[in-house]
């Protein structure tokens, strides 16, 4: 395993196509090669993989979008006023990046510095996802979730309702459904060719990270004592079904949780600082970080599915190869 | 983790209505050497005259939480600001030492306190140290009549600035402070020109820490004279005790008719609209002391405070109190935000000290007879 050990906060960790990449609160972006560069003046609040899988796209709180390769970094979008850039993804598919501003979602084109799109909403954004095919855009927001075409100028969004504060989004693998964490311990789920909804609670604290794995069939997610697995089999999604949970320990929370459509491991961060990786399939759990610590503040899986980036909270961070 | 970054970050709420001099007091705060740096919360992002390098803005986002809790109405962009904030500190070097947070004139003091209460993250890593509000001297007694924040404001405060006193008279300052402490028996008033406050009467003053509730007077709470934020007006001296003693916890109308301090000055009564017949009188806030000199029964009024702030809690803004309860040598203290409370067994009475219950109610609609009647059948 290799490790680092940061004098600032990691706010993120994530693969491009060549190795892993930190982003840190004193707005500087660590390639795991001992590439580093200072890009943001503030903190790095949100990252991805650049769509072309060189390099990463981070939004920051100096209100700038940077896209960082290992020999260069570029602006490529700015917030209106400078405010915060919260949330951010990217699409390999159409090349199209998409962060949230305040009440506004953007969307810009790696391919097309002139292309942008401005789209409003009636309260704060706290998260953004593509559809698996890079075409719509979904949002998470007070009151429920929003759908958007990427590319077409006016529109009115397709509404996803549901009360309360929604403060993630991701969307399936096979673009069926979209499914928000939310303030009050729950995921709330919609399966978009009826708006039919998913209420998936029962959870001891927030949830703050899900990923689907195994194809899609299970969606992973931190805020319990496991990890909470959703089964996405069939198209009636997890409705009528039970989660399961592996991990379980009394002592610890899952704080973070990452993985991959294509593979079937998964990976989660405990708030105790322990790390492991697990087949659901199996049995066991693999400590990756066995020795306790801060919590877990970021982590990530390779999109090979072979190693695992983490980060805690006091600024140490890893790169661990499953071989 | 290292104690910089361990220890949560004391949050200062300052509200108050346009004009108050919010932004001067800001200001003042930013500027002196005080070798601290703030991050700064405010309503209106770009909001010009901050002298700060860290400013934020946020966009009032109230929300209600799925949780049946009609209380728990929480500010969404305070949880992601403050999350925001957090992920510039790191051990050893913080990018802040404390958060101020600015609330506009028509801000709910209470989603902005509950925050700190109600969301983990933000609990975690923040604590919620104070609320001060600003009130202008001139303007203030206008304000409480027309706007129910204001009034709110008041009600909700651990520390009320009493700002722009060279522009009222000494009588017309007499009646405001007494019309905010009946709204507000708690915080204590000082009175300042251009904000000119100092510091330590607006940051760090642990409103909503049970370690510092050491001390309430419920008839009286202004500090003692000499004692920082003491309020000089006719409570120094002893001549009008009586009054506020007793015509005070009876009749809470009284406050603005009838006292014999009050000079029946025209001017006064144009200007803040109070008087024999003022229209002030029926302020929908107020705050309701209550004491009992024989010891409590612990599990009664644990019951009987846990059913008070179930029902009213709504209404009840903010509570605080020390217990004497039977049987035990340490004192029970206990702090409320609408529904949300927190209390606990603290140090042991003194063994020259007198050991009586007291607590502070303040709220919407308090039924004073019946909360007194339902604190004093606690008795053992």
């Amino acid at each position: 395993m290799t490790t680092f050990t940061f004098d600032a906060q990691v706010t993120a960790a994530l693969f491009d196509d060549t190795g892993a990449v930190f982003t840190l609160g004193d707005g500087s972006v660590r390639f795991e090669d001992g590439v580093f560069s200072e890009v943001h003046e503030g903190a790095i609040l949100c990252a991805t993989p650049h769509p072309s899988g060189d390099g990463i796209v981070t939004g920051g709180d100096d209100g700038k979008v940077i896209w960082s390769r290992r020999d260069q970094a570029g602006l490529l979008a700015t917030s209106e006023r400078g405010q915060w850039i919260d949330a951010i993804d990217a699409s390999p598919e159409t090349r199209l990046i998409a962060f949230s501003h305040g009440r506004t979602l953007s969307v810009i084109d790696a391919t097309d510095a002139d292309f942008r799109r401005d789209f409003q909403h009636e309260r704060s954004v706290s998260g953004v996802a593509f559809d698996p095919k890079g075409r719509r855009i979904a949002t998470s927001t007070y009151g429920g979730a929003a759908l958007w075409l990427a590319r077409i100028k006016d529109q009115k969004p397709t509404k996803l309702a549901w009360a309360g504060s929604h403060t993630g989004v991701i969307f399936s693998p096979d673009g069926a459904f979209v499914v928000t964490t939310m303030q009050d311990q729950q995921l709330h789920g919609w399966r978009l060719k009826d708006a039919k909804n998913l209420r998936m609670g029962g959870y001891p604290s927030k949830v703050r990270s899900m990923a689907f794995l195994n194809k899609g069939q299970l969606l992973a997610t931190s805020g319990a004592q496991g990890a909470v697995l959703w089964p996405f089999i069939g198209a009636n999604g997890p409705m009528g079904r039970e989660a399961t949970e592996i991990g379980y320990d009394e002592g610890s929370l899952i704080a973070l949780v990452a993985a991959r459509p294509a593979h079937g491991v998964l990976a989660a961060g405990l708030n105790d600082g322990r790390v492991w990786l697990a087949d659901p399939a199996g049995q066991g759990l693999n400590f990756l970080k066995a020795e306790k610590g801060a919590p877990i503040a970021a982590l990530a899986l390779s999109p090979d599915g072979r190693r695992v980036a983490w980060a805690d909270d006091d600024g140490l961070a890893g790169v661990v190869g499953l071989d | 983790m290292t104690d910089a970054v361990a220890a949560k970050i004391p949050v200062t709420v300052l509200t108050g209505y346009l004009g108050a001099g919010k932004t001067t007091l800001l200001n003042r705060i930013l500027t002196e050497d005080h070798g601290k740096r703030y991050a700064v919360i405010v309503n209106e992002f770009g909001e010009i005259g901050i002298d700060n390098d860290l400013v934020v803005g946020a966009d009032e986002d109230v929300f209600e939480m799925n949780n049946g809790c009609v209380c728990c109405t929480v500010r969404g962009d305070l949880i992601r600001v403050v999350a925001g904030l957090m992920k510039r500190q790191r051990p050893g070097k913080p990018a802040f030492d404390a958060i101020i947070v600015e609330t506009t004139g028509l801000a709910d003091p209470g989603p902005v306190a509950q925050t700190f209460f109600v969301d983990e993250d933000v609990k975690a890593k923040t604590r919620l140290d104070s609320v001060t509000t600003l009130v202008d001297a001139r303007h203030v007694m206008a304000r409480l009549d027309d706007s129910r924040e204001a009034r709110e404001q008041v009600a909700f405060a651990d520390r009320i600035i009493l700002n722009k006193t060279d522009l009222a008279s000494e009588p017309e300052l007499v009646a405001v402070e007494q019309r905010l402490r009946a709204l507000n028996p708690l915080a204590p008033i000082t009175r300042a020109e251009r904000a000119n406050v100092p510091l330590d009467q607006v940051l760090g003053l642990g409103g909503f820490d049970l370690e510092r509730i050491l001390d309430i007077n419920p008839e009286f709470a202004n500090p003692a004279h000499g004692e920082a934020g003491h309020v000089h007006d006719e409570h120094c001296g002893h001549d009008h005790h009586d009054h506020h003693d007793h015509g005070h916890s009876h009749d809470h109308h009284h406050h603005d008719h009838g006292n014999p301090d009050i000079p029946d000055n025209p001017d006064t009564v144009s200007e803040s609209g109070i008087g024999p017949r003022g229209h002030n009188h029926a302020d929908d806030i107020k705050g309701i002391s209550l004491s009992l000199d024989r010891p409590m029964n612990g599990v009664k009024f644990t019951a009987w405070l846990d059913q008070l702030l179930g029902q009213q809690g709504q209404n009840i803004l903010r509570a605080k109190g020390i217990i004497d309860v039977q049987g035990e040598d340490r004192r029970l203290v206990f702090q409320a935000v609408h529904m949300i409370l927190e209390g606990d067994l603290q140090r042991p009475w003194g063994p020259d000290e007198r050991r009586w219950s007291r607590a502070v109610f303040i709220g919407r609609e308090l039924d004073e007879a019946q909360l007194r009647a339902g604190f004093e059948a606690c008795a053992a």
